[in-house]
């Protein structure tokens, strides 16, 4: 008898607090919309908006993203994770960092606590660099889906490396502009060469997997590796050392990059073998639906349209709301249940297939709340544009209160998952076995 | 009674129709996933496939395959290998599995 292959997936401790914390990160930075009704009147660099964004990408959808592509890395990377340790050691800064940085932007203490987590924060995306360029340097077959992770991480790095350089200068003022031409900068690289690029890489793979699908040819991917590489090059080239001011030029090369990705995804939904999608691959198209929205606005913020000030400011926040709050959050919240309880199913049921009678990975969470969590979040999030937009504090209150109940849901049936345990598991019989 | 090398394929085929896909939720015998069954020796050898290289499954859905085997044939020994060439592609689902993946 051949002995069964070591699985390349890595141990529970590595990836599942990942999607704890970001549970509790999405939770609250809900209650925190709560109290920050008043800060979506002004400008976008305000204390509470700032704690919210950074609780936003780094405790909820960094950590999620962390945790989940420590577990697809070997899938797409057809190998195993490099180092589980640094993954820790990565886990316990980016928590840390997260905590502190959000702590001392809603008091906007820009001392030495903003310094640390700053710190804290490059080493997590340096130790996260280390761990990825190893995995993928031994990976057994170079893909495109490998070159828009690896290029990812480095993006991630660039972005951190800004932000640490901003908390600094902070209290040691030694940048040449003001703080809002870095934040642009800081703001844009995370948006499109860390979410974008990661989201892509991952994304080109999992989905048509979970489609069944088999696109032929990633010639689509290509391009859009490289338009939004070179937009992203051009646009910080522009802006840190050409200072043309013409920005659309390369908002245009991102946005075609992300269309060619959009492409290839209704190529893969063509040849696609299951007729139905369940609620969480409904939730991934209605983010991907959701993509458009800044892919649109993000003109609107690069073209002088001679928009009032008032109106501008408010399109500059929803802009940013569509990309954490919209596409990504949106995404993280369908692709949670294509992921979490096949990941926790393995971890618990491994030892008993083919001699107990096991569940499925579908069976592991409510599909009752996640109907509720999937329609509170587009009422949240509708109601939270239309309130900004409108700078209507009663309906910004209501979006707030639809994504604390979206979050609840969410956390509810995450933790369901994460507890879960093998438990009256009856000894596998042909009677029993399609039952 | 000693079984025939084409009973023993068809009736190894049937018994792994009870090992589940736990991600798509179908057996893996009309995803396509299992490419050859051969008995020689007293030794059942299994060429098993899985929907994408690099699936996390591999060890899971190997294991599975062997205990149910064994459970079916104390008296054999079981050999289950995975293999990736030819590829697998969804063209490789039988009819009735597209018809489970239409009413899931």
């Amino acid at each position: 008898m051949s002995t069964a292959a070591t699985s390349t997936s890595p141990g529970k401790w590595v990836v599942l607090p990942h999607f704890a914390f970001a549970a509790l990160a999405f939770l609250s930075l809900s209650v925190l919309l709560l109290f920050s009704t008043d800060a979506f009147g002004g400008h976008y660099f305000h204390p509470k908006l700032l704690a919210i964004t950074h609780v936003a990408v780094l405790g909820w959808a960094t950590m999620l993203i962390f945790g989940a592509l420590y577990q697809l890395l070997p899938v797409v990377l057809e190998g195993r994770l490099y180092s589980e340790r640094l993954a820790h050691f990565t886990f316990a800064l980016l928590s840390t960092g997260t905590i502190l940085l959000a702590y001392a932007f809603w008091n906007f203490d820009v001392s030495w606590v903003m310094h640390v987590a700053a710190c804290l924060l490059f080493l997590s995306f340096l130790l996260f660099n280390i761990n990825v360029f190893q995995t993928a340097r031994r990976a057994p077959k170079w893909t495109v889906e490998a070159d828009f992770i690896v290029t990812s991480a480095l993006w991630l790095l660039v972005t951190g490396l800004v932000g640490l350089l901003m908390a600094l200068n902070f209290s040691y003022p030694f940048l040449p502009e003001e703080h809002v031409h870095y934040l642009k900068l800081h703001a844009h690289i995370g948006m499109a060469g860390w979410f974008l690029l990661l989201i892509i890489g991952v994304g080109a793979k999992l989905i048509p997997m979970f489609l069944l699908a088999h696109p032929v040819g990633t010639g689509k991917l290509t391009w859009s590796y490289a338009c939004i590489n070179a937009g992203l090059v051009l646009f910080i080239l522009d802006h840190m050392v050409l200072r043309t001011g013409l920005l659309a030029p390369y908002a245009a090369l991102v946005t075609v990059g992300a269309v060619f990705f959009l492409l290839y995804l209704r190529d893969a939904r063509k040849t696609m073998q299951r007729k139905e999608m369940d609620l969480g691959m409904k939730q991934t198209f209605v983010a991907l639906a959701l993509l458009l929205l800044p892919l649109v606005l993000v003109f609107a913020v690069s073209i002088d349209l001679g928009l009032p000030q008032g109106v501008l400011s408010s399109v500059y926040l929803v802009y940013g709301i569509s990309v954490f709050l919209g596409f990504i959050t949106a995404l993280i919240l369908g692709q949670t249940f294509k992921t979490l309880p096949f990941i926790v199913w393995m971890h618990v049921y491994e030892a008993h297939v083919g001699k107990c009678k096991t569940p499925l990975p579908k069976d592991m969470y409510s599909h009752t709340l996640l109907r509720w969590q999937n329609i509170s979040y587009l009422v949240g999030f509708v109601l939270l544009v239309a309130g900004v937009l409108l700078r209507h504090q009663q309906v910004i209150l209501g979006g707030a209160i639809a994504f604390t109940v979206t979050a609840v849901l969410y956390a509810a049936n995450v933790f369901q998952m994460l507890v879960h345990k093998a438990h009256d598991l009856k000894p596998f019989t042909y009677e029993n076995a399609n039952r | 009674m000693k079984m025939q090398t084409g009973d023993i394929e068809s009736d190894v085929l049937e018994s792994l129709k009870c090992v589940i896909d736990p991600e798509i939720g179908i057996n893996i015998v009309d995803l396509g996933l299992v490419y050859k069954v051969s008995l020689k020796d007293n030794t059942l050898h299994i060429e098993l496939t899985l929907t994408t290289p690099g699936c996390p499954m591999s060890g899971t859905l190997k294991t599975a395959v062997e205990q149910l085997l064994l459970k079916r044939y104390p008296n054999m020994a079981v050999e289950v290998e995975l293999v990736w060439l030819p590829m697998w592609t969804p063209e490789r689902i039988t009819a009735e599995g597209v018809r489970q993946l239409g009413k899931l």
